[in-house]
Formats: structure tokens, C-alpha cells, sequence
């Protein structure tokens, strides 16, 4: 007769292996590393497109990925970035909302271990991020001015409406657009006024750019939601086809509005290209690699009515 | 007692305060000036990487007639061997150097046939007013990552433009005349190839005649 404290020893021993194999084993085909999507404001559709790339392709690389928006406020991005860290993320996919401002929140996930890659717009440092993933505003405005001044003229008066003025991207582009504009003496600005980067903000400050220079020629708009909204103001004032509308970023409703001539030109931005390469540079880190390029500019390309059907859907159309 | 205490506690914070001290009073125009040395200044920058490293890498461009056989057989070969290119980006840019006749002269381009026998416009070199980065990524002598801002790295170019404005391009203008021998260094920028490879696009950094 078998000794009964012989056989339940056994049992529980091999009860406890079984256990021990089991555990492992579900935890690894259930938990997938987690990458953060840190964007700037997601009240613009280039960002939002800008963010669902990113979170596509990190899910497409065997991530699970989260989008936090910090509605172009610097103090909401730094709590993300709390959130980030303690919630065990691996990668940070970052659009900052303040060249400086946004440079501490980087320095602490770089602190916690945790790689940051920007995309589109950049930190004023050198060693936070891993990589920066950037848009080269300037060389595209410079291009985008040349246009300008073939197709407004060597004279004339024209408004320019900025961006956000804490994001390199506003002065960027305005740099290199007054870099060609103002060689000539005969173009005039004669209004100049941020509108953050925002539709809304773009009709209101065109409305009362419009009032007081009712003889305006062209207005240079530092991202396609102002141009959108621009347009809509001189629409509205039956001004549209006398004034020349100029955006940058490539959205999808201003390439239409270009084909159809009624916009003069934007420049293409490749968020789709930016983000990608963003998430594929955190897969890379995260599978080992560390010798990454900290800078990459992302040549922007000019979209004017005789090139616009190359592009679409935030890029070149294949 | 007690108030020797004090009077030791007092003793040693002002000590602490002394060889640690909580601020610093600087000069105000001490200060300005500390402010105004950390500020980027592209124009002596642009004049500095000039003389001291753009000048004396003259040498390391590829010889003009070399480069212009290559891109007709082979543009993509052409490219490859010779182009720099900076970030993601289709376009690239050549530095070149090399000597042609001037066949089309006016005030904002003198065009030069490279190879014998020629009389076709090979190289473009620009006389007008400059714009883009042809220069500043053509060399490959200076670097984005050097750069935390990079409205410091974009206002190279635009100053570098102004040195060749002043410095090289009355010359290039004088010497520009139609039938003449002209020697050239410069950086050609190619964002469209169908537009800008034949001829090529020169910012020049230097001209003169041939030695």
C-alpha cells in the first residue's frame, strides 16, 4: 500500500512547478511595453494626425501606445510626463509646446531611464532627448518666400500672421520667410500679429487686419489653420480673390483649396514620414540601439497650384 | 550662557553665508556683457567659418568636368558618389570646383560651358541676391547637432549668403563677361533634378580668372 505522506508531497511539489511555468508564460504573451504619445494639442488636425501615426505605428511594432494631449499648455505636458513615468511606459514619442519650457520634463523621463523622441518641433538642448525628429520650417519658409514674391510681386502690402510664439516653428518660419521678403524694399508688412496656430484665432485677427488695411495684397499665415481661417475672414469680406493667402504645413483642406487656386501656397510638412520614424527609432532603442543622430531635419517641400497634384493626405502621393 | 550660544550659532551661519554665499552682486554692465558673449552671433560666426575653415577647404571639392560627365551618364550614380544630404530629404547638394567659358552673362546668373567643345550652359553660377542652404550643407564642414537651437543653425545661412553677396559676387560680376575664361569653387543645391541638374546651380565661393 502506497504511504499517503509520500504521495501528497509529490503532488504539491508538482502542483507548485506547474504554477511556477504557467505564470511566466501568460505574462508574457499578455504584456506588451507601453509607448506614450505626448502631442502638443489635439485641437489641430495636422497634430492629431500627427499622434495617430505615431500610436499606429507603435502598435504596429508590438507596442501598446497611449496619446496624452497637452492643449498647448506646458504645465499639462509636465503632468503627462509624471504620469508617464510612474505609469512604467518605455518610449516617449514627444511634440513639445515650449522650446525651453518643455526642456526639464525631458531631462526627468530622460532621468527615469525612459528615451524621448521629438517630433516636429524641438527642445533647446542637445542632450535630453535621444533623438529629434524636426521639420525644417526654416529652408521651407525661405522657399515659400520666393514664391511669394513671384506671385504677390516686388511691391505690395501683405500681413503675416505667427504662431504660437514659444515654439521655434513660429520663428523658424517667419525668419525664413523675412529672409527673402524683406531684400525687397518695395514689399511692405504692414500687420504682423500671433494667432497661435489656430482657425479660430486666424479669422478673428484677419477680420481686424482687414478693417484697418482694407488695401492688403497678401497675408503669409505661419501654419494652414490660420491660412484656413484667413481665408474664411477675406470670404467673408468678398476680398478673397484680391488677396493672396500663403500657409505651411501641408493639411489636407488648404492642398485642396490650392488646387482649386484660391489659396496661393503652403508648404508640405511630412507628419506622417516624422512620426513613423519616431516610433520605429523608439522600437529601435528599445530593442538595443543607441547611437542615434540627435538631430534630423525633415526637408519641407512647396506645394504651389502647378505642382499640388503630387501631394495629399499629409505627404506625396505615391 | 544662553546668549553665548546665540552669539556662536550667529558666528557659524555667517561663516557658512561667507565661504557659501546665498547670491552674487555683479556689475550691471558685467552682466550685460556676460548675456550679449552668450548670445549667438551669426554674422562673426559666418566671417570666422569663412576665413578659418570654408577658404581652406577649397581643395576637397570635386572637379566640375567630372562631375558634370558623371551626372550625364549616370545621375543617380552621380549622387551617390558625390551628393551630401542633411536630415530626410530628397534633395541634396555638390561641392564643386572648375573652370569654363562664359557663354550667357546678366545680373543675376554667369553661365559657364565646363567641358571642351561646348557651348552649352554646364554650371549656372548665381550673381543675385542668394538664398537657401546650399553653402552652409554643402561643405559638409558644419553640423545641425551642433546647434541647440536651430534658429542659430538657420541664421548661418542667411549670413553665409551675405559674406559671398559682398565678398565674391562683384568680382564674379566683373570678371563675367561673355567669351571669358572664368576659375570658380562652389555649392550647388538640387531639389528638383528635372530643373536643377542641367545646368547646375552654382552659389559660387570663389571666382577669378585662371591661374
Amino acid at each position: 500500500m502506497k504511504t499517503p505522506w509520500l504521495t501528497l508531497p509529490a503532488l504539491a511539489l508538482s502542483g507548485l512547478a506547474m504554477l511556477l511555468v504557467t505564470i511566466p508564460c501568460s505574462a508574457q504573451t499578455t504584456a506588451k511595453q507601453k509607448i506614450a504619445v505626448v502631442i502638443s494639442t489635439l485641437n489641430n488636425p495636422w497634430f492629431v494626425v500627427l499622434g495617430e501615426t505615431a500610436k499606429a505605428r507603435a502598435i504596429e511594432l508590438g507596442y501598446d501606445a497611449t496619446i496624452f494631449d497637452s492643449q498647448n499648455d506646458t504645465a499639462k505636458e509636465a503632468a503627462h510626463f509624471e504620469n508617464v513615468i510612474a505609469g512604467g511606459y518605455k518610449a516617449i514619442l514627444f511634440n513639445p509646446t515650449d522650446a525651453n519650457g518643455s526642456v526639464a520634463s525631458v531631462q526627468k523621463a530622460k532621468t527615469a531611464g525612459i528615451p524621448v523622441f521629438c517630433i516636429d518641433r524641438e527642445i533647446n538642448s542637445t542632450n535630453a532627448a535621444t533623438a529629434q525628429m524636426l521639420s525644417d520650417n526654416y529652408s521651407g519658409c525661405v522657399a515659400l518666400g520666393q514664391h511669394f514674391v513671384k506671385v504677390v510681386g516686388k511691391e505690395g502690402k501683405y500681413a503675416e500672421l505667427l504662431g504660437i510664439v514659444g515654439d521655434n516653428n513660429t520663428w523658424n518660419r517667419s525668419k525664413g520667410f523675412h529672409s527673402v521678403v524683406d531684400r525687397f524694399p518695395g514689399l511692405k508688412m504692414v500687420a504682423q500679429q500671433s494667432a497661435d496656430f489656430d482657425r479660430a484665432k486666424g479669422l478673428e485677427v484677419m477680420e481686424s487686419i482687414l478693417q484697418k488695411h482694407p488695401d492688403l495684397n497678401a497675408v503669409f499665415c505661419g501654419n494652414d489653420a490660420m491660412a484656413m481661417g484667413a481665408y474664411q475672414a477675406l470670404v467673408s469680406a468678398g476680398r478673397a480673390d484680391k488677396v493672396k493667402v500663403f500657409g505651411f504645413d501641408g493639411a489636407d483642406d488648404v492642398v485642396k483649396l490650392i488646387a482649386e487656386k484660391k489659396i496661393a501656397a503652403t508648404g508640405m510638412q511630412f507628419p506622417k514620414t516624422m512620426a513613423r520614424n519616431a516610433a520605429e527609432f523608439a522600437d529601435e532603442y528599445l530593442k538595443g540601439k543607441r547611437d542615434f543622430q540627435q538631430k534630423i531635419p525633415v526637408k519641407v517641400e512647396l506645394v504651389t497650384p502647378e505642382n499640388v497634384s503630387k501631394y495629399g493626405d499629409y505627404g506625396k502621393k505615391n | 550662557m544662553r546668549w553665548t550660544g546665540w552669539l556662536l550659532a550667529i558666528a557659524v551661519v555667517a561663516g557658512l553665508c561667507w565661504c557659501f554665499p546665498l547670491f552674487h552682486v555683479v556689475p550691471l554692465d558685467r552682466a550685460a556683457k556676460e548675456k550679449q558673449a552668450a548670445v549667438f552671433d551669426p554674422a562673426s560666426f559666418a566671417t570666422r567659418f569663412w576665413n578659418d575653415k570654408l577658404l581652406k577647404s577649397l581643395d576637397s571639392a570635386v572637379p566640375a568636368d567630372e562631375l558634370i560627365a558623371l551626372i550625364q551618364a549616370d545621375a543617380t550614380a552621380a549622387k551617390q558618389k558625390f551628393s551630401r544630404s542633411v536630415g530626410v530629404s530628397e534633395s541634396y547638394t555638390y561641392f564643386l570646383r572648375g573652370q569654363g567659358r562664359v557663354v550667357k552673362a546678366s545680373d543675376d546668373e554667369i553661365s559657364l560651358a565646363i567641358t571642351p567643345g561646348t557651348t552649352n550652359a554646364e554650371v549656372v553660377l548665381q550673381a543675385g541676391l542668394l538664398f537657401g542652404n546650399a553653402v552652409r550643407d554643402g561643405t559638409g564642414l558644419l553640423s545641425v547637432n551642433d546647434y541647440p537651437n536651430s534658429q542659430d543653425f538657420n541664421a548661418i545661412s542667411e549670413s553665409l549668403n551675405r559674406v559671398i553677396e559682398e565678398r565674391v559676387q562683384p568680382r564674379l560680376r566683373e570678371l563675367g563677361t561673355v567669351g571669358a575664361i572664368l576659375s570658380f569653387v562652389g555649392c550647388a543645391e538640387v531639389n528638383d533634378e528635372s530643373a536643377d541638374l542641367k545646368p547646375l546651380k552654382v552659389v559660387p565661393v570663389l571666382a577669378e580668372t585662371p591661374r
